[in-house]
């Protein structure tokens, strides 16, 4: 039972801090190019999303960076939080999107959705068809979007929803995108329903590859 | 009615619990779930928690929790029962050759097992005995196409840890589901809590 118990903590990996991190190899014209792309997106996603909803949606995309893929935790900061989240791929693996939702705005949104007066008479079933079915809706329509611009075939894979804590979720999507790339784009999203903020994230891991050809592609339309 | 007659009298609930408890509606049945367990938190001696980060590793010997999150990230604990301190590794992937450009050795389990084994004897005046437990390496999505990097880092971490010579005592690993891990660092529990409630004790 004896043994010296000194009073010592012993932290290492010091530089592992998300305010320390300023390197970033995507260049600062590239980056806006995409977040032109991605406000392109956005802008016909809501729309699509209003109609569905019968509700002004309006996604505001202000900002778009880069950060190493270990640090997206620390980024958001929810860790242990509830949270629904749908997952989509684009075709050949290029890209992995993930929409995610505070468990209680997904019932809210599916309630709405499935014409359900309350939250609590939501079947559990529909709101899982219903969250996948919003999903498809939104991501599809901001990569048609985006398609119709740049000229290239985004195509996604049918939804999957996955119900769990939001770190639990996203270090999946971390640890595959660590293996390819040293940073991962982040687009801040705002997600505005019936004039009130929602808790809405959507997050996109394009492949280094799709990404190249995504900026190549926009900045030739944006010469033209 | 039920919600103020707890406003009002909030030490009386685990009575009015046993007594209505069965005619309640879902939605009230709820509200009282949350109360009963605020209850209980603040009769327990709190531990202050720690929360380590996604490739960080952290070794202690203070009485504090630390806590991390894991999906198919694996948590690895490592006590040390002489001295009575430990310390808890994040890990994201099994081997550092994957990535050789990249400094965090806390990323890795191959690199992260020694050196948190490292930092765990230096804490203590004697010889460690060291033994580990280990959660996580879930497959969130189980239909998503391609490698199962839950069960590659398992592997991972029971090579080095082998390796190394440490004994693995417990575990809780597999799945498709995260894991909330809370490693007390003076007695050695490991507990993991998963989304949907439920509580084990490593």
């Amino acid at each position: 039972m004896s043994g010296q118990i000194e009073n010592t903590t012993n932290i290492i990996c010091e530089k592992n801090d998300l305010s320390a991190y300023t390197h970033t190899q995507t260049d600062q014209v590239d980056l806006s190019r995409l977040l032109e792309l991605g406000s392109i997106g956005a802008w016909h996603a809501a729309t699509s999303l209003s109609e569905v909803l019968q509700q002004q949606v309006v996604i505001d995309i202000p900002k778009i960076h880069t950060i190493p893929p270990h640090l997206l935790p620390q980024h958001y900061q929810r860790h242990e939080a509830p949270t629904t989240a749908v997952y989509m791929q684009i075709a050949n693996n290029e890209c992995d999107i993930l929409l995610i939702f505070d468990c209680e705005e997904a019932k809210k949104i599916a309630a709405m959705m499935t014409m359900v007066p309350s939250v609590d008479e939501l079947d559990p079933v529909m709101e899982e068809s219903a969250i996948q079915e919003l999903a498809n809706i939104l991501i599809g329509s901001f990569l048609a979007a985006i398609s119709d611009f740049t000229g290239l075939q985004l195509i996604p894979t049918t939804p999957q929803r996955v119900v769990d804590t939001f770190d639990a979720i996203i270090d999946n999507f971390v640890v595959k995108h660590s293996l390819i790339s040293d940073e991962v784009l982040i687009f801040d999203t705002h997600f505005k329903r019936a004039g009130e903020k929602a808790n809405l994230i959507l997050m996109m891991f394009p492949s280094p590859q799709l990404q190249e050809q995504l900026v190549q592609q926009s900045k030739k339309q944006m010469e033209l | 009615m039920l919600t103020t007659l707890f406003g009002l009298q909030p030490n009386k609930v685990a009575s009015a619990i046993t007594s209505s408890l069965i005619k309640l509606s879902i939605n009230a049945t709820t509200q009282l779930e949350t109360i009963t367990t605020t209850t209980i938190e603040t009769t327990k001696p709190k531990l202050e928690e720690v929360r380590v980060n996604m490739a960080e590793m952290r070794a202690e010997s203070k009485p504090v929790e630390l806590v991390t999150s894991v999906g198919s990230c694996v948590a690895i604990c490592l006590y040390d029962s002489v001295n009575m301190c430990g310390g808890l590794a994040h890990i994201m992937l099994p081997k550092s050759a994957i990535a050789p450009q990249e400094p965090l050795p806390g990323k890795f389990a191959d690199t992260a097992v020694p050196a948190l084994a490292k930092a765990v004897r230096k804490l203590g005046r004697k010889e460690a005995r060291l033994s580990a437990k280990i959660a996580g390496g879930a497959n969130m999505f189980p239909n998503m196409n391609g490698l199962n990097i839950g069960l590659k880092n398992i592997e991972g971490v029971k090579a080095a840890l082998a390796e190394h010579k440490i004994r693995l005592i417990a575990e809780d690993v597999g799945d498709a589901h995260g894991r909330r891990v809370t490693f007390d660092v003076t007695t050695g529990i490991a507990t993991v809590k998963r989304f949907n409630g439920d509580e084990t004790k490593l």
